[in-house]
């Protein structure tokens, strides 16, 4: 009652702020470089199968892509795992875990599944990882009132990705 | 000598919530009523209007040290004492936001 009161009262003229800062308040976080980077790793597993598959006499032409695709997977699934350690650390409260008590298992599978896509060439935990960061994503957007929609990436491997509805 | 402000961060979580009221007067402290575990909105040269709780006052009661309840808060740890001029006022009534749970 008098909480809507005054909610009406700030609605029309809106009441000083009295901040309860927490860290830098710079307030930049954004899911999507960790899923560009968790489809990347699956897209170097799709070029590193092609050329498998596709090269004759195995010289130093294939050693160098070879080498290139997988140093990239790498680079990928760890930026993947960094990328989400931040918003885990720095934006995730003890509210948006008490609302989404599941994050906390979601971010654990992201560690692991990154681990096992830097491990081996896997396509099925490639696909796994781009699953579970898709899902921090979408409950990431939920805390900030954001609707998110479902759509494929508009380049190779193509899977679907979660993306804010704006 | 008495002011409504609305609670933005969640360096007191959860004691105070985003989006809670809280009405804080200048008459508590004028008296000299100022003590531990207080909640206090005060300026910050560089926070601006801040909402902390007392964890020490000096002997000359001109000095305080404030917190926040989180590990991350921004508070006399990171920026030291503040002077007691920078006191806008105690927290007297606190109007918590029912709607907390559905903003997150």
């Amino acid at each position: 009652m008098i909480y809507r009161a005054l909610q009406a009262l700030d609605e029309k003229r809106e009441f000083p702020k009295a901040r309860a800062h927490c860290d830098v308040p710079c307030g930049i976080y954004d899911p999507i470089t960790a899923q560009i980077d968790a489809l990347t790793v699956v897209r170097m597993m799709d070029l590193m199968t092609s050329l498998e598959e596709n090269a004759g006499d195995k010289g130093v032409e294939y050693s160098n892509s070879m080498s290139r695709y997988v140093a990239v997977k790498e680079e990928h699934a760890e930026k993947a795992k960094h990328e989400i350690r931040v918003i885990w650390g720095d934006y995730i409260k003890a509210q948006h875990l008490e609302t989404f008590p599941e994050l906390g298992e979601i971010v654990h599978n992201i560690m692991q599944l990154g681990s096992k896509c830097r491990q081996t060439a896997d396509r099925e935990a490639g696909t796994q990882l781009v699953d579970a960061v898709n899902q921090f994503a979408e409950i990431f957007w939920k805390t900030k009132n954001v609707p998110t929609k479902k759509a494929n990436a508009p380049y190779a491997p193509a899977l679907e990705m979660v993306y804010p509805d704006l | 000598m008495i002011r409504v402000l609305k609670v933005t961060g969640e360096s007191l979580y959860p004691l105070y919530k985003e989006g809670d009221f809280v009405i804080v007067s200048k008459i508590p402290f004028v008296l000299n009523r100022l003590k531990k575990g207080d909640v206090i909105v005060f300026k910050h040269s560089l926070h601006g209007t801040m909402i902390k709780l007392i964890k020490e006052i000096n002997q000359t009661g001109d000095k305080l040290q404030v917190v926040g309840t989180q590990e991350k808060s921004i508070d006399s740890r990171q920026f030291g004492e503040i002077d007691r001029g920078s006191i806008s006022g105690k927290v007297i009534m606190h109007v918590r936001n029912p709607n907390f749970k559905k903003l997150y």
